[in-house]
C-alpha cells in the first residue's frame, strides 16, 4: 500500500517539479565545476563558494530590504571568494586541492562564526528578515493541466540553470575564449607556446566557476529555502563535481547527470513517507554519486581499451597491406 | 652536511611558525572587530588551556585524537593522494569499538584490545574502498571519500538511534560503557603518587591511549622510512610515473596507502569512544573532519613531527572552546584560522618571496644572491636572524 502511494507520487507533476527544484542547486555549481575543470583547475571550493554566497545573500537582503541587492552581493562575494582560490594557486603556489580544502573550511567556519555574531544563533538565520527571490509565473501556460505545473511557477534560478547550460556550451565551443580555455586545460605548455596567457585564462575560469556556484548557493538560501542554515549546502558542491565527471565533461551531459542526482535526492525525500529510517533514505544520493563515479570510470576504461584494440587492428592491417604490396 | 640539515629544518620550522603567527594575528584582528571585550576573549583563547587541570586534560586528550588523525593523513598525503575519508573511518571506528565495549561480555584485558583491533580493521576496510576506486577505476578520491563519509555518518546515526540507544534514554546516545570497556587512566598505580593519580583520574580522561599514540607515531615512522612499503609510498608520492618505470606496483601502493591510513583514523575513533566520551553520542566526530589535514601539513607529513603539530594545534582548539564559554566569541573562529594556516603553510612561493624581500633589504649580509642559490642563501640568513 505504502509503496503504491510512493509510486503514485513519483509519477505526478509535483514530483517532476521537485526534481527540477532540487536539481537546480546541483546544475549551477556543476556548470561552474565544468568550466574550471576544462581549464585544468579543479575547483574543490565550489561547496564553500555556495555557502559564502548563500550567507551573503541572506544577510544583505535582510539589511537592505532588497532581494536584488542580496543576489548581487551574493554573486560578488562568491566570485571574489573563488578568486582567492586562483590567487592562492597561481600567485602563492598553493596546491589547488589543498587551497580548495582550506577555503571550504574557512567558508563553513566563517559563515557559522558570522551567523552567531549577527544573530546569536549557530543553527540558522530565522531571526533575520531575509527576502526570497520571487517565482516566475508564466501566463497562459500555468493554466494548462500537468504541463502548467511542470513548466511554470519556479524561481528564476531554475530557468536560468537550463539557459546557462546552453550559454556555457556556446561559450566553451563557439567562442575564442572558450577554445583557449579548453586548450589551456588540455595542455598548458602548448597553449602558452602559441601565445595564450595561461594564468589569465585560469583566473577567468575559476572566477566564472565561482560565479555559477554562487548562483547555486543563492538559490538554496533565497529561493529553495528562505533562510541560511549552517552548512546548508550539505555536500552539493562535491556532488556537483561528480556530476561533471558523470556527464563526460560536457555541458549537456553535466546537466543530465545533475538531474539524475536531483532525482535521487527527490526520491529520498519521497521515500520518507515509508517506514524506512530516514538515515538510510538519506544515503541514496551519496551512494548514487559513488556508483555513478564507478560507472563513468568503468566506461572510460572500456573506451580506452576499445581505442587501443582498434588502433592495433588498424596497425596490423596496414602492416599486412604493406607486406603484400612489397611482395 | 650537518649545517645544511639544520638549515632546511629551520626553514621548515620557520615557515610553519610564520604561518601560524600570521593566522593568529588575523584571528586577533577578527576578535577586535567582533568582540565587546576582545582582550579578555583572546586571552582565554591563548592561555585558557593552562589555567585548570581539567582544561589541560582536554588539551592532551584532543591532541591524542589529532595525532592519530594527523598520522592517517600523513600516510596518504605522502603518496600524493588527497583522501578526505578520515571522518568516515573515524566514526565507524568509534561505532565498532563502542559496540564491543558495550555488548561483548569479555574481561577488560580482552575486551579493550578486541575493540581497538576492530576499529583498526574497520578503518582499514573503509579506507581500502576509495583506494581501490582510485587506483583501479581512477575515481576522484576527494569526491568518493566525502560521499563515503556522509554514508558512514548516516550509518552510525541509524544504528545508534534504532539499535544502540537504550529505549528509555531521553536523547540519542548509548549507555555509558562499563569499566571493562573504557580505557584506563594513563597514570601508573604507584603508591607514592596516589594523590596525583586520583587528581588526574577525577579531573581528566587522559588514558593509556597516550602510550598507544607514541607507539603509533613510531610505527608510522618505521613504516614510512624503514620498510619497502614506505619506500614505494614515498616514490609514488614523489613521482608516480617514475615509480612505475622503476618497477613499483603503483596501484597496489595507492590502495594500501588509503587502507593503512584508515587504520589510524579508526584508532582515533576508538579513542573518542572509549577514551574520551565513554559512550556513543550523536555527532561524535563533530568538527574533527579535516583537522588531520592541518596537523599533517603543519608537520610537513613527517610522522615524528605530527605529535608536536597536534599538541600545538590541539592547544588552539582547546583555547577556542574556552574562549567560546567565557566570552561572546564563537569557537568557529578557529576554523577560519585553520583555513589560513593551510593556505600559508602550503604556499610554496610565499617563503621565497618573503626571503627575497628580506635579503634585498639587507644587502650588507649577502649580496648578489641572484637566481640559482638565492633561496638557500637567504634561508640561512633568515634562520640565523630569527635566533
Amino acid at each position: 500500500m505504502d509503496f503504491q502511494v510512493v509510486l503514485g507520487s513519483i509519477l505526478s507533476a509535483g514530483f517532476i517539479a521537485s526534481v527540477l527544484r532540487i536539481s537546480t542547486a546541483l546544475i549551477l555549481p556543476a556548470l561552474g565545476g565544468l568550466i574550471s575543470d576544462l581549464a585544468g583547475s579543479i575547483n574543490i571550493a565550489l561547496e564553500g563558494t555556495m555557502l559564502v554566497a548563500a550567507f551573503t545573500g541572506v544577510v544583505v537582503s535582510a539589511y537592505t530590504h532588497s532581494w536584488v541587492m542580496g543576489v548581487l552581493a551574493g554573486l560578488l562575494a562568491g566570485t571574489l571568494f573563488s578568486l582567492l582560490l586562483a590567487f592562492a594557486n597561481i600567485y602563492l603556489g598553493t596546491n589547488i586541492i589543498l587551497a580548495g580544502i582550506a577555503l571550504n573550511i574557512m567558508a563553513i567556519g566563517g559563515t557559522i562564526f558570522l551567523l552567531y555574531t549577527l544573530t546569536g544563533d549557530k543553527g540558522n538565520s530565522s531571526t533575520l528578515a531575509s527576502l526570497k527571490v520571487p517565482d516566475i509565473i508564466i501566463p497562459l501556460v500555468k493554466d494548462i493541466p500537468f504541463i502548467g505545473e511542470v513548466l511554470s511557477g519556479y524561481p528564476v534560478f531554475v530557468y536560468l540553470a537550463f539557459l546557462l547550460t546552453w550559454l556555457v556550451a556556446v561559450f566553451l565551443y563557439r567562442t575564442r575564449l572558450g577554445t583557449h580555455l579548453r586548450a589551456v586545460g588540455e595542455n598548458p605548455e602548448a597553449a602558452a607556446s602559441v601565445g595564450i596567457n595561461v594564468n589569465r585564462i585560469r583566473i577567468i575560469a575559476i572566477g566564472l566557476s565561482g560565479f555559477l556556484a554562487a548562483m547555486g548557493g543563492l538559490y538554496l538560501s533565497m529561493a529553495y529555502l528562505s533562510l541560511f542554515q549552517n552548512a546548508m549546502t550539505a555536500g552539493r558542491g562535491f556532488i556537483a563535481l561528480a556530476a561533471v565527471y558523470l556527464g563526460g565533461r560536457k555541458p549537456w551531459g553535466t546537466l543530465l547527470a545533475a538531474i539524475i542526482f536531483g532525482f535521487a535526492q527527490a526520491l529520498a525525500i519521497n521515500l520518507g513517507s515509508l517506514k524506512i529510517p530516514s538515515q538510510l533514505v538519506q544515503m541514496i544520493p551519496y551512494a548514487a554519486t559513488i556508483i555513478a563515479l564507478v560507472v563513468y570510470n568503468l566506461r572510460q576504461v572500456a573506451q580506452a581499451r576499445e581505442r587501443a584494440r582498434r588502433f592495433q587492428e588498424q596497425h596490423m592491417a596496414e602492416m599486412a597491406a604493406s607486406q603484400a604490396g612489397s611482395e | 652536511m650537518n649545517k645544511l640539515l639544520s638549515s632546511t629544518f629551520f626553514r621548515e620550522l620557520l615557515r610553519v611558525v610564520v604561518a601560524v603567527l600570521i593566522a593568529l594575528g588575523i584571528g586577533f584582528i577578527i576578535t577586535l572587530l567582533v568582540s565587546d571585550q576582545p582582550i579578555e576573549a583572546y586571552k582565554a583563547f591563548l592561555f585558557g588551556p593552562l589555567t585548570k587541570i581539567n582544561r589541560f586534560g582536554d588539551w592532551i586528550e584532543e591532541s591524542i585524537t589529532l595525532t592519530f588523525l594527523g598520522l592517517s593523513v600523513a600516510i596518504v598525503f605522502k603518496a600524493n593522494q588527497f583522501s578526505l575519508g578520515q571522518e568516515g573511518q573515524m566514526v565507524l571506528g568509534a561505532l565498532v569499538s563502542g559496540s564491543i565495549a558495550l555488548f561483548v561480555p569479555l574481561p577488560a584485558y580482552l575486551r579493550i584490545p578486541l575493540a581497538i583491533m576492530a576499529a583498526m580493521v574497520v578503518g582499514f576496510l573503509w579506507g581500502w574502498l576509495p583506494g581501490y576506486l582510485k587506483a583501479h577505476l581512477n575515481a576522484n578520491e576527494i569526491v568518493s571519500t566525502l560521499m563515503l563519509n556522509a554514508i558512514a555518518l548516516l550509518f552510525y546515526e541509524w544504528l545508534l538511534t534504532y539499535y544502540i540507544k537504550p529505549p528509555t534514554a531521553g536523547y540519542t546516545s548509548s549507555a555509558t560503557f562499563p569499566a571493562e570497556g573504557t580505557l584506563p587512566t594513563f597514570f601508573p598505580a604507584l603508591p607514592f603518587l596516589a594523590d596525583l593519580r586520583t587528581l588526574f583520574m577525577n579531573q581528566t580522561n587522559i588514558s593509556i591511549a597516550l602510550y598507544l599514540v607514541v607507539i603509533a607515531v613510531m610505527v608510522v615512522y618505521f613504516l614510512m622510512f624503514r620498510t619497502p612499503f614506505g619506500y614505494e609510498l614515498r616514490m609514488v608520492g614523489a613521482n608516480s610515473k617514475f615509480a612505475r618505470y622503476g618497477g613499483i606496483d603503483v596501484k597496489k601502493t595507492i590502495v594500501l596507502a588509503f587502507a593503512v591510513s584508515g587504520i589510524f583514523a579508526g584508532l582515533a575513533g576508538s579513542h573518542l569512544a572509549m577514551g574520551i566520551h565513554h559512550k556513543l553520542i550523536l555527532n561524535i566526530t563533530y568538527a574533527l573532519g579535516f583537522e588531520g589535514i592541518v596537523v599533517s601539513l603543519l608537520a610537513s607529513n613527517n610522522p615524528l613531527a605530527v605529535p608536536f603539530a597536534a599538541l600545538a594545534y590541539g592547544y588552539l582548539r582547546a583555547g577556542a572552546n574556552i574562549m567560546e564559554r567565557s566570552s561572546d566569541m564563537s569557537r568557529e573562529m578557529v576554523l577560519v584560522i585553520q583555513g589560513i594556516i593551510i593556505l600559508l603553510v602550503t604556499a610554496e612561493k610565499l617563503m621565497p618571496m618573503v626571503q627575497k624581500r628580506i635579503s634585498s633589504r639587507k644587502p650588507g649580509v649577502r649580496t648578489g644572491g641572484d637566481k640559482t642559490d638565492d633561496e638557500s642563501v637567504s634561508g640561512t640568513t633568515l634562520a640565523e636572524g630569527g635566533d
